[in-house]
């Protein structure tokens, strides 16, 4: 018993360490950042080999770090591989591929609302991938190839919208949702579409020529929807392709080296793929030359990146090795590191959330 | 290698002058011969089959995991994987040995010990850098450390030149597990020994799934195995120093692959299929004049089959992976007393290997590895000296793609023991031996979109202890006690990243490991006491193992994943007569099942243990055994591997008669 007693001194010893350190980087440079209105950051984190995603909540007012709020506030994890998760009005939507659910939330306080369940009948995953919302209801992409459309008071799922294989990000622009069909399982026979769903009847109206394996999809709010497509080698690149939201013709297809878009107004930060960071003008439709990070930092393993509007701030995640905890960076708007703390493994998406 | 040629050159002078007393000091005089042998020139533990009920074991894994030093990794269940890590130094480095030949996996480097049924094994012998013997194949030098397997053989007479042995197993998890042994002497020289056995379990099992938060019992699925093995081996030994052995191995499996615990979600639905075949030869030879030699082959093939069909979103709905490998292996091996107390040899091994598989882009490897190896084994005075340096050299060849560059290495082992004269029964040891590992054929080419610049990964160990037997005319028939403290380094760990996209997995060369540690082995067996009879023995293994990769990293200096500091196993047994109870208990600190040691990815120490009872009686005449193993006595819930829980009690009963 008196060995149990000691290894908890000691857990808890380690514990009281770790949050120590996280301060003490807090401290370095800390600026007069971030503003008022933001509560704090979570970063969700993929894991890696099982059900250990979390969910790491930095409050800036008291400065705690949380390495996985989920399970501190709810007593179980969040399952295996969360990949992606998004605020829509009070709740937080966490969508867990391998688990095969999305996590509803209280974004405040990471407090359970509801797991959905998206499984098929002998309970395997339907793997849902990324989520979107529009008009109270929620769009989440499935690797069986479906958009499942979901009420965001009732949570009951009122249709499987049909698209390509495998689609990974979706986004909502000019009043239609645009889904990325990647084909990545059938590597290397890829997709190489987007499908264009019509909000009013929810179905496919169009789809759209892209790069091969495309993943990320976002939109600038101004006239643009940008996709990302990793390609296959050696056959083809990794490419970026310009659709124009009124008529949904591709204003352009490039060689691209970037990855997913985080925006600030007209500027879209993204990860080279040398791991510097560069900012996209979505006006001239024209790739950053230089490095964003002017103080130096460097990364092993740029994961994730997020623009905050409201400060200027740009938020990068390390996954270091893919096999241990990661770091987020925030940056001010000079590309300056402010402070980093730590995270979980492989910290996919950079959630603000406001008081 | 110059220190070699040193070593060499200045010892003849010296053994000259110490021949004398060499003579003199003859090996310890051991009262009993069950008393274990632990003076050897490195660590060695050992078990024999009569131990095998005494640790309630199934599998080759569960019979060594008491030993000092060693770290099972068990996914759990009857059909579950496990690897053996030996020092911390991971299960690549660990080469497993079948009857003095090396078994090889050249796409995964690491041996499943799961798959080796006990019925047909005599001895389990873990050997910390390698055997002691110097007349070895090369490859026996080419490993951390060497587990070595050996079947049992027949010792018959002309006067009953048969024994046939015929048992059943059954028990939890719907364990039905025949098995037949065919012993027969053919002539004065010729004998031959024929094995089989059918194993099916439905593998199924409850356990409580406290990772996430639910505290209700579910049933672990897709967990059956369906295994059947036939061997067979013949031998010709004209004397002792003269012989020679055929062999000949079958072993298919069909098992599902329980995959992490997820909460509220499906088993997994992969699979496993496994066919193998090996044949091989070995003979030795020992001249009147001192010259030795050794000679074995081996040709084996591997066939392996991984299936996935449930919730599999490509265009056909499954993932099918076929993988054939091949090998065929060549060793020979002279040694020669220069003179009486000191003897030197030379292995050289030659092993083609290739894969062939039907995963995208696939390079369809072929392997050339040459393994050479000179050796000197030296009695000077109280010393025994050994040295041997090794070259490997490895040549690969691909059908499409590029393929890793050839590489070659020199790597040498130095071990000495030392006898005192003031203290008989005590020895004192010290190694050294670095080795070289090679990338395996999944590590260098699986879905290698573009060619891995991967280097070979460096094992450093620095070994000190002592051993140290005493008999008695106590209560105590026998103790033995040996304690190795140990340095061991890792240089270019090679590491399987997985990488945000799925199909591009990525390894390299990342890590270093810093590995300080010790073992203590004691065993002792009480004096008969009114036909009672008692052993008792516990092995202790302290690890330190710290990643030393990058200080920049969040773990660096930190335990390495799933290492426990502090583990202890315990093993006590009661015999009267004919019959004989015995109970086991392993501790286990707690581990970490990531590289940071937060309290996240903490898994909580454990004890284990396991109860069994045997007894060997006559059944019309014959002789025959019923047991009675016991697993998990306590019905402890507790994992090795993360989201991976272990079962619950269990029950194994066994019935087996010889004729």
């Amino acid at each position: 018993m008196k060995q149990l007693k000691l290894n908890y001194l000691f857990i808890a010893a380690l514990f009281a360490t770790v949050l120590a350190s996280c301060h003490k980087d807090k401290l370095v440079n800390n600026q007069p950042t971030p503003t008022a209105q933001r509560a704090g950051v979570y970063v969700l984190d993929q894991g890696v080999n099982g059900p250990n995603s979390a969910l790491t909540y930095y409050d800036y007012t008291t400065k705690v770090l949380t390495p996985d709020i989920f399970s501190a506030v709810n007593g179980r994890g969040l399952g295996n591989t969360a990949n992606d998760a998004e605020i829509y009005g009070s709740k937080m939507y966490i969508v867990v591929d391998k688990s095969g659910t999305v996590e509803v939330i209280n974004a405040k306080t990471a407090k359970s609302i509801k797991s959905v369940p998206f499984q098929n009948l002998d309970q395997t995953s339907e793997e849902p991938r990324d989520i979107a919302f529009y008009n109270g209801n929620a769009f989440v992409t499935m690797y069986n190839g479906n958009v499942a459309v979901m009420d965001t008071t009732t949570f009951a799922v009122s249709k499987n919208i049909p698209v390509g294989n495998d689609p990974e990000q979706l986004v909502v622009a000019n009043g239609k949702l645009y889904v990325a069909n990647s084909g990545g399982l059938n590597y290397p026979d890829v997709d190489s579409t987007v499908s264009v769903i019509n909000l009013a009847s929810l179905t496919v109206t169009k789809t759209i020529n892209v790069g091969a394996d495309p993943y990320a999809i976002s939109t600038d709010g101004n006239g643009h929807v940008f996709v990302t497509a990793y390609g296959v080698y050696p056959t083809s690149n990794s490419t970026l392709t310009v659709i124009d939201d009124a008529s949904d013709a591709v204003t352009s297809k490039t060689d691209f080296t970037g990855g997913p878009f985080a925006y600030n107004g007209s500027t879209a930060y993204y990860i080279d793929f040398d791991f510097s960071v560069k900012a996209y003008n979505t006006k001239t439709l024209t790739a950053g030359t230089t490095n964003f990070i002017t103080d130096g930092t460097t990364f092993t393993a740029a994961f994730a990146i997020a623009a905050d509007p409201l400060t200027g701030e740009v938020f990068v995640t390390d996954a270091i090795d893919y096999t241990s905890n990661g770091l987020l960076y925030a940056f001010d708007k000079t590309g300056k590191k402010e402070y980093s703390l730590t995270t979980g493994i492989n910290p996919g998406n950079i959630i603000f959330v406001n008081k | 290698m110059a220190l070699f040629v040193l070593f060499g050159l200045i010892c003849p002078a010296k053994v000259f002058a110490q021949t004398d007393t060499a003579k003199k000091l003859k090996e310890v005089k051991i009262s009993s011969g069950a008393v274990p042998q632990i003076q050897t020139a490195t660590p060695s533990q050992s078990v024999t089959s009569a131990d095998f009920t005494k640790y309630s074991a199934f599998t080759v894994a569960d019979a060594i995991r008491n030993f000092a030093g060693v770290n099972i990794q068990d996914y759990g269940g009857i059909g579950g994987l496990q690897t053996v890590s030996v020092r911390s130094l991971g299960a690549d480095n660990v080469s497993v040995f079948y009857n003095d030949v090396a078994l090889n996996d050249t796409q995964n480097g690491e041996i499943d010990l799961s798959k080796f049924n006990l019925n047909n094994i005599a001895k389990i012998t873990l050997y910390n850098a390698q055997p002691p013997d110097i007349l070895q194949t090369a490859k026996a030098y080419a490993s951390a450390s060497v587990l070595s397997i050996e079947t049992v053989r027949p010792q018959l007479t002309a006067q009953k030149p048969f024994k046939i042995t015929a048992g059943i197993i059954g028990g939890s998890f719907g364990l039905v597990n025949p098995y037949l042994q065919w012993q027969q002497r053919i002539s004065k020289y010729w004998s031959f020994i024929a094995n089989g056995y059918d194993e099916n379990a439905n593998g199924r099992y409850k356990y409580k799934d406290v990772g996430d938060g639910a505290d209700t019992a579910a049933i672990r699925r897709n967990t059956d195995v369906h295994t059947r093995e036939a061997d067979g081996e013949l031998y010709w030994a004209k004397s002792d120093s003269n012989k020679f052995n055929l062999q000949f191995n079958y072993y298919n499996s069909n098992r599902g692959l329980p995959s992490a615990v997820i909460f509220g979600a499906a088993p997994t639905t992969q699979r496993l299929y496994n066919t193998d075949y090996i044949i091989q030869s070995g003979y030795k030879h020992i001249a009147d004049n001192s010259f030795q030699l050794l000679i074995n082959t081996k040709l084996s093939q591997s066939f392996e089959r991984y299936t996935d069909t449930g919730g599999v979103y490509n265009s056909s709905g499954m993932i099918e992976e076929n993988y054939k490998q091949r090998e065929f292996y060549q060793s020979a091996a002279v040694a020669y007393k220069i003179l009486p107390k000191w003897e030197v040899s030379y292995s050289s091994d030659f092993d083609i290997s290739s894969l062939q598989s039907d995963v995208y882009d696939y390079a369809f490897p072929t392997r050339f590895s040459f393994f050479n190896v000179l050796a000197t084994d030296l009695y000077l005075g109280k010393w025994r000296l050994q040295a041997n340096v090794l070259n490997t050299y490895i040549d690969d060849k691909v059908k499409t793609g590029t393929a890793a560059t050839s590489k070659s290495a020199y790597t040498p082992a130095f071990i000495a023991t030392y006898h005192p004269t003031a203290l008989p029964g005590l020895e004192l040891r010290a190694y050294y031996k670095s080795t070289f590992r090679n990338p395996t054929f999944s590590e260098q080419y699986y879905y290698a979109i573009s060619p891995r610049p991967l280097k070979p990964e460096y094992t450093s160990q620095y070994d000190l202890g002592a051993a140290y037997t005493k008999t008695t005319t106590g209560f105590l028939d026998y103790i033995t006690l040996s304690a190795d403290a140990y340095y061991n380094n890792i240089k270019n760990k090679i590491i399987y990243i997985p990488t945000r996209s799925p199909e591009t997995p990525s390894v390299v060369n990342l890590g270093k490991v810093d590995i300080r540690g010790l073992d203590v082995v004691i065993k002792s067996q009480f004096k008969t006491f009114y036909n009672w009879k008692g052993i008792l023995s516990a092995n202790y293994t302290y690890q330190n193992a710290l990643d030393i990769t990058n200080p920049a990293n969040s773990f660096y200096l930190e335990q390495i994943e799933y290492t426990p500091k502090n583990t202890l196993a315990l093993n006590a047994g009661l015999t009267h007569q004919h019959f004989g109870i015995y109970y086991n208990e392993i501790f286990a600190s707690h581990r970490y099942d990531e590289s940071d040691n937060v309290p996240q990815y903490e898994l909580p120490a454990y004890t284990v243990s396991d109860a069994s009872a045997v007894y060997n009686f006559k059944l019309s005449s014959l002789p025959a055994t019923a047991s009675l193993e016991v697993n998990n006595l306590f019905n402890k819930n507790y994992t090795i591997i993360y989201a991976y829980p272990m079962p619950g009690r269990s029950f194994r009963l066994n019935f087996q008669i010889t004729i």
